[in-house]
């Protein structure tokens, strides 16, 4: 058993020049919570212009395969990359972009040689950013009831319908979605998984005033986005006619938590250091027990989650079976997220409310959180639709046991 | 990065599994509660032969020199059942406070006949009114020349009855940590030992009446240093304890599902409800939470990184995690569920006497803290 990444002397080289690489070319403050949509449009053209530095040495989507314009490269050197670029505060891909991290393993399960060709390589070189449009006015939780119609016009499709809570400010290039190309067909059989060119003339983007939205941050964002005669050429099918709910399973599978996640813990580093700084009666925060005996809560919660993403990181790489795991995982965020609101919110008190540069904590950190913590339950999948999931898996009242999504 | 168990380590755990369903099935379980030591003597036997009991102690002490991780994979089986019984107060426990306190002629006295299952050794810490630590420790032994003298009350002592040796930390000076860890043969006058009734197992209290012991029953050559010793072997001995635990939680979740599946209520099997399956996805949650922080901290510990932190968290995390995963076992079986004779009972009763047994999660919570430097 071994918890840790045991690194190589070539894999201590590559971390070095990782390191190097990004100290050159990480713009100084990128990570700056931007304070207004001006400044968030110029963070993110500094990001996308990483993004493409990134792409052009396939470090982008490191295990993308090289043949398609991804790194190639094994797990451990992901790793690397992903751990030089925490140390920054920068993720991979350094900006919202999960419609291609869910869209890219998706085209690589369901596409055809063409589409991957087509899709994959624009996708790892950062040239494109991508959604994904799920959610409708009618279809939250019971995804598989869209009603986003697709409807075969010769070489092309025709795509009429709206989708909610999507996406994050500053635009996008691409995005996939699903919808209906057999409206007589039974459920799950009836669906199509389409990629889209977001400029395609019928598509409308209105940004929703969301409780998670706030400052100029790209996350929290979200837009409600219409589709009107939206002509998409056949090509954009991705999977075969009326297998979108199949294809679905793995970018599904991702979104439940199942490709897991390594990282450091930023929530526990803020509210530590607040807490060190801050007083009550003359003393630290960290100085008085009923806040000790809190953090050390907050700190397990941390720590068991921590746990949950490291193993079903490891299941995914080390290609091991997998059941309820990302449900699981998925779910304890939410919960343990939701549950943290009010244990900092005890801890810190009301400091943790405001965002005021002089009374609110590290510029706003701990507001976001509470926040935040409400509003991450509900998406990629609510809490409950996470429980309905993990029962399915672990065959609670069924002895046929439902298999994990696919996603490699 | 490799979470997965060894060759070695998953064939070890196969035949403690299968040994178990031979030797310890639920039935037998069951009818141990209501025996006096917990044990039965055949069964103590056949796993000291086993080298299982002697597992931890190391090969020139008579034992197999093995690794935490072997041992927690020996004790995740055992949990499973959960086989009752001094396994781990003698062989774990006791047997890592003598490699950590006592001298190279103690050790080699003891450990070689706890590995052989001849002696049987429980460890008496805690006492009436007293809270966990050092400064808990009130029952003083009297040095009177070549010999100490005990008088007081040893209270909640796991497996004292069943064992033939007590090691009994004793105050021997003011300091707040000033405590001797002594071993004591239980047939010396003035030592009884009663097992303790009600919702709890196979704990005891322990009573020192003008007991008088020779001098080199002290662990070690000098007096004030038990309880650092104490900690050394405990901070291997929790995640032990902890595996043993996540046995009891994996045993009860195979359980639920199972009873989720056959269990019909309105045509139904009741798994079917979705208020059913939160107990169950509650049980889960609690039992893998405890998996993992144990797990991690063993790997640490065997692989000589700073543990403390991930120790302490362990062992808050795993005794909650009990209790709120038998919790949820009850409410998936209902009336059946506490039904003496279905087997689900004893994990419940384990999980509130360990809750609180070498320190509890509020205890370890702040030392982890501690541990932390916050």
């Amino acid at each position: 058993m071994d918890f840790e990444v045991t690194y190589t002397e070539e894999q201590q080289r590559f971390r070095a020049e990782v390191r190097a690489w990004f100290e050159a070319n990480v713009p100084a403050g990128i990570t700056r919570e931007p304070a207004s949509a001006g400044e968030s449009h110029e963070n993110y053209q500094m990001r996308r212009e990483l993004g493409r530095k990134l792409g052009a040495k396939g470090w982008l989507f490191p295990t993308g395969p090289q043949q398609y314009g991804g790194g190639g490269l094994d797990v451990d050197d992901a790793i690397i990359l992903e751990e030089e670029a925490d140390r920054l505060d920068l993720s991979l891909p350094p900006f919202y972009d999960s419609g291609a991290t869910m869209g890219a393993p998706t085209i690589a399960v369901w596409g055809t040689e063409e589409q991957k060709e087509a899709f994959l390589r624009p996708i790892y070189r950062g040239d494109v950013r991508v959604w994904q449009l799920l959610s409708e006015p009618s279809a939250g939780s019971d995804l598989a009831g869209v009603k986003m119609r697709a409807i075969r016009e010769g070489d092309e499709y025709v795509l009429n319908g709206q989708k909610i809570f999507i996406g994050s400010a500053n635009g996008t290039d691409w995005m996939w979605t699903l919808a209906v190309t057999a409206p007589d067909a039974e459920r799950h059989q009836n669906l199509s998984w389409f990629m889209v060119d977001a400029s395609l003339p019928g598509i409308t983007v209105q940004p929703m005033e969301l409780l998670g939205s706030g400052g100029g941050g790209e996350h929290g964002h979200k837009n409600t986005i219409f589709f009107e005669d939206v002509r998409v050429p056949a090509l954009c099918l991705v999977g075969g006619e009326n297998n979108g709910w199949k294809v679905a399973s793995t970018h599904l599978e991702l979104e439940h938590g199942g490709g897991g996640h390594i990282g450091r813990n930023r929530l526990w580093e803020g509210l530590l250091s607040h807490c060190r700084k801050n007083y009550r009666d003359g003393q630290p925060l960290t100085a008085h027990q009923d806040v000790r005996d809190l953090l050390a809560d907050i700190y397990i919660r941390g720590e068991v989650g921590r746990l949950f993403g490291l193993r079903n990181f490891w299941l995914t790489y080390a290609r091991q079976p997998k059941s309820y795991e990302g449900p699981q995982a998925s779910l304890y965020y939410k919960y343990a997220g939701l549950w943290m609101t009010s244990a900092i919110l005890e801890a810190v008190g009301p400091a943790a409310l405001t965002t005021d540069p002089r009374w609110g904590s590290n510029e706003g950190f701990l507001e976001g959180q509470q926040r935040n913590g409400i509003v991450a339950v509900h998406p990629g999948g609510t809490a409950d639709i996470q429980k309905v999931e993990m029962a399915r898996r672990i065959g609670i009242g069924r002895t046929t046991r439902q298999a994990a999504g696919k996603i490699a | 990065m490799d979470l997965s168990l060894n060759e070695h380590q998953r064939m070890l755990g196969q035949s403690v599994r299968s040994f178990m369903e031979r030797r310890a099935p639920r039935s037998k379980i069951v009818a141990l509660q209501r025996s006096e030591l917990g044990y039965e003597p055949e069964t103590w036997k056949t796993i000291a032969e086993l080298g299982w009991l002697g597992l931890l102690i190391p090969e020139r002490y008579g034992g197999g020199g093995a690794s935490l991780t072997d041992a927690a994979v020996l004790y995740e089986e055992f949990g499973r059942g959960p086989l009752p019984g001094p396994f781990f107060s003698s062989g774990v426990l006791g047997a890592l406070v003598l490699l950590e306190a006592g001298t190279d002629e103690q050790r080699h006295r003891f450990l070689p006949a706890i590995a052989r299952g001849e002696r049987v050794f429980s460890v008496a810490i805690t006492e009436p009114a007293r809270s966990w630590g050092p400064h808990g420790i009130a029952v003083t032994a009297e040095r009177h020349g070549e010999r100490y003298r005990l008088n007081g009350t040893k209270l909640f002592v796991s497996d004292a009855v069943a064992a033939t040796h007590l090691i009994v930390a004793v105050r021997t000076g003011p300091a707040l940590d000033a405590a001797s860890l002594l071993v004591i043969d239980k047939q010396t006058r003035g030592v009884s030992a009663r097992l303790l009734p009600g919702f709890i197992g196979w704990q005891a209290e322990v009573t020192f009446d003008n007991v008088e012991i020779p001098a080199e029953g002290l662990l070690g050559t000098r007096e004030n240093e038990g309880w650092a010793a104490l900690t050394r072997a405990m901070e291997r001995a929790w995640p032990i304890l902890c595996a043993y635990q996540v046995g009891s939680c994996q045993a009860i979740f195979e359980m639920s599902v199972e009873y989720s599946q056959t269990r019909v209520q309105f045509g139904v099997p009741i798994g079917r409800f979705q208020r059913v399956q939160d107990h169950i996805i509650r049980l889960v949650n609690h039992l893998d939470a405890a998996r993992w922080t144990t797990w991690e901290a063993i790997w640490k510990l065997d692989n000589g990184r700073p543990a403390a932190a991930s120790v302490h968290l362990a062992k808050a995390v795993t005794a909650e995690a009990h209790i709120e995963a038998c919790n949820a076992a009850h409410e998936v079986h209902a009336g059946i569920g506490s039904s003496l004779e279905y087997g689900l009972v004893p994990h419940t009763q384990l999980s509130r006497t360990l809750f609180n047994y070498l320190g509890d999660p509020k205890w370890h919570k702040r030392q982890m803290a501690a541990a932390l430097d916050w």
